[in-house]
């Protein structure tokens, strides 16, 4: 097994050319960046779980018929494939949707990749509430907390896609099993600097800001951008970190953050329990007690609708992240 | 035939009919849809709500009523399109499909009256139907259970645990229908994960079982009539059919298990399937 860089080494990033293919869903964004992995390593293995459209693999099991498995609707039956291929030297990409991956086949997440520490990747599109009209059974708004519950798992959720597509290809420098949390067919708006590199574990400020702080993943990190700009119009200055790995959690990131703003507001599409903002409360409630403010899903099922609409009802919007930010002590 | 059982058949014939046009009209509202395994059902439907169930549609919560459990919850807009024309739902539903906090979403839920569970989750709706027709035998509540499955559904493991424990605890009272269209999510099952031979698995397993083309009323009427099977056994139906049935261009695809329906795709299925 190969043990991991240090995280301050950047993942270099292997295509020059990716962004003239047409993903524009942090789902295919994953997929494409497996065709990119299939070419460098012949140990890339991919699985589908009946989901070749899902994630945009049908190319790479064009090109790779051989290191392409089809099982079929079997989650649990997945996972266990997975890491049996991850002992023989394989480095399997399991596809699959976010709310059966992780909640149906937890137990094989916990025992055959993490306790037993498998290098292997879960590329989990629909997360949150991204098939909104799909109702509760397709909505995965406690993955992040099961997933990052585990010992030895690392936990991505990419903001845009080439986030996800960085992201993907960053897996390959990873020990142990890897959540990567993607969405379903909403388009995410690009965030940030296109040619910076992704590192995993460290996130990236997209603006300074010296009164509050947001610290968002995935969708939410564009909305947190639009809420600071609407403190801006207010005289708040609001620094927004991209935290796109939640663990390993960049502590240096949030503790700087807590330091230097009055208070941090976190955001994400899921449960307000043991997620993103979990994360952070754990850490500022031992090393640094902080204000705080949480966006994300309140403790009940999420309605049936559209993703953005149903976003809205529950504050995960621009507006509802800079009401919190107002919230805070000091701010009005 | 029997003048009374060519008059069923052909109200059922109308009925299903109707229900395929309830299934795009929501689609068209949703802008998409699983029309694919939704137009299968069709005739599974109607005869299990118009000839099979005891079912009082006035009073949906009825302790003794039958079960059906629709454990391929994608087809919820067949499955809510039955319970409109059965009178439990109102027709308007119809066009809340996918709306902001609607009650008809992708998949069945029980904030609309009729839906028996909350399903979706593929490999649920059979160890549920297990716990119902339990439920029933120990409090002498003399109700049937009826579980739809899909036929990629099958891969799920969770089936085969719910299939062992059926036959195990003698649930003559419970009754499987295999939706058995030969396409899943990304393609025809026998290249994707094939679940042949199933009337095989099934018998292995310990239920009786029978074959049928599930597009033939008259054939699903008698094996819905004949259930369950043998005592003290639960029943399989394996109904051979037609992904999409009813509109060509959806007709045997997995392009169509879930589409875009627009203006222009809804008129074009209502042309296949008359205008009332
Ligand atoms: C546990 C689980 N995994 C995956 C899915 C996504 N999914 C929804 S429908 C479907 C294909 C179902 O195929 P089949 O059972 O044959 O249904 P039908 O052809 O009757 O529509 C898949 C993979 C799901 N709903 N639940």
């Amino acid at each position: 097994m190969t043990t991991p860089p240090p995280m301050n080494t950047p993942a270099p990033l292997r295509s020059a050319t990716w962004r003239s293919r047409s993903a524009n869903q942090t789902r295919l964004a994953f997929g494409q960046a497996l065709l990119e992995l299939g070419q460098e390593d012949p140990s890339t293995v991919v699985i589908s779980a009946d989901t070749q459209d899902l994630l945009g693999i049908r190319s790479f099991a064009h090109d790779f018929p051989e290191r392409f498995v089809e099982l079929g609707i079997a989650e649990q039956n997945a996972i266990g494939v997975a890491a049996g291929m991850a002992t023989t030297g394989l480095h399997p990409f399991v596809c699959a949707y976010a709310p059966f991956i992780t909640a149906r086949s937890m137990e094989q997440v916990r025992n055959d990749l993490a306790y037993a520490r498998q290098r292997v990747v879960i590329g989990a599109a629909a997360s949150g509430i991204s098939l909104g009209v799909a109702g509760g059974t397709h909505h995965a708004l406690e993955d992040l907390a099961l997933m990052r519950s585990l010992p030895n798992m690392t936990v991505i959720v990419p903001a845009d896609v080439t986030e996800a597509y960085r992201a993907t290809l960053a897996t390959r420098d990873l020990d142990g099993p890897v959540y990567l949390r993607l969405g379903g067919r909403v388009e995410e708006p690009p965030v940030g600097d296109l040619e910076a590199p992704f590192q995993v574990g460290r996130s990236v400020q997209l603006r300074s800001g010296g009164d509050v702080s947001i610290i968002a993943c995935g969708a939410l990190v564009s909305l947190g951008l639009q809420a600071a700009a609407l403190l801006h119009g207010e005289g708040i200055e609001a620094r927004v970190i991209n935290m796109h790995t939640i663990k390993p959690l960049d502590r240096d990131a949030v503790l700087r953050a807590a330091g230097e703003t009055r208070g941090i507001v976190t955001a994400e599409e899921h449960h307000l329990c043991g997620g993103l903002g979990g994360a952070v409360a754990e850490l500022l409630a031992l090393e640094r007690p902080t204000y705080m403010r949480m966006i994300g899903m309140p403790d009940v099922f999420a309605v049936i609708g559209p993703t953005t609409a149903v976003r809205e009802k529950y504050g995960m919007s621009a507006a509802g992240i800079a009401r919190a930010c107002r919230s805070l002590p000091g701010l009005r | 035939m029997d003048p009374a059982r060519k008059a069923l058949l052909e109200s059922l014939e109308g009925k299903a009919r109707q229900l395929r046009r309830h299934v795009w009209r929501a689609l068209r509202a949703g802008g998409s849809g699983h029309a694919g395994g939704s137009s299968s059902a069709a005739e599974l439907l109607v005869a299990l709500y118009f000839h099979r169930l005891r079912l009082r549609p006035q009073e949906p919560d009825w302790p003794g009523r039958d079960r059906f459990v629709l454990s391929k919850g994608h087809a919820n807009a067949a499955l809510v399109a039955t319970l409109v024309l059965a009178g439990v739902v109102e027709e308007s539903v119809l066009d809340r499909f996918y709306g902001f906090e609607s009650p008809f979403g992708m998949h069945p839920d029980m904030k609309l009256p009729g839906i028996e569970m909350c399903t979706g989750a593929l490999g649920h709706g059979l160890s549920i139907g297990v716990g119902m027709a339990l439920g029933s035998r120990l409090q002498a509540l003399h109700f049937h259970t009826f579980v739809m499955v899909g036929d990629g559904e099958l891969h799920e493991g969770s089936n085969w645990e719910a299939a062992m424990s059926a036959a195990h605890h003698r649930l003559g009272n419970l009754t499987v229908l295999v939706d058995y269209n030969r396409i899943c999510q990304s393609g025809p099952l026998a290249e994707v994960m094939d679940v042949a031979p199933l009337a095989e698995k099934w018998r292995a397993f310990g239920w009786q079982v029978v074959e049928i083309d599930g597009h033939d009323l008259a054939a699903v009427a008698d094996a819905l009539d004949a259930v369950p099977l043998r005592p003290g056994c639960p029943s399989a139906i394996i109904a051979h059919t037609t992904k999409g049935k009813g509109v060509s261009f959806a007709e045997n695809t997995h392009l169509w298990h879930s589409n875009n329906v627009d203006e222009a795709v809804y008129n074009r299925a209502l042309v296949e399937l008359g205008v009332p």
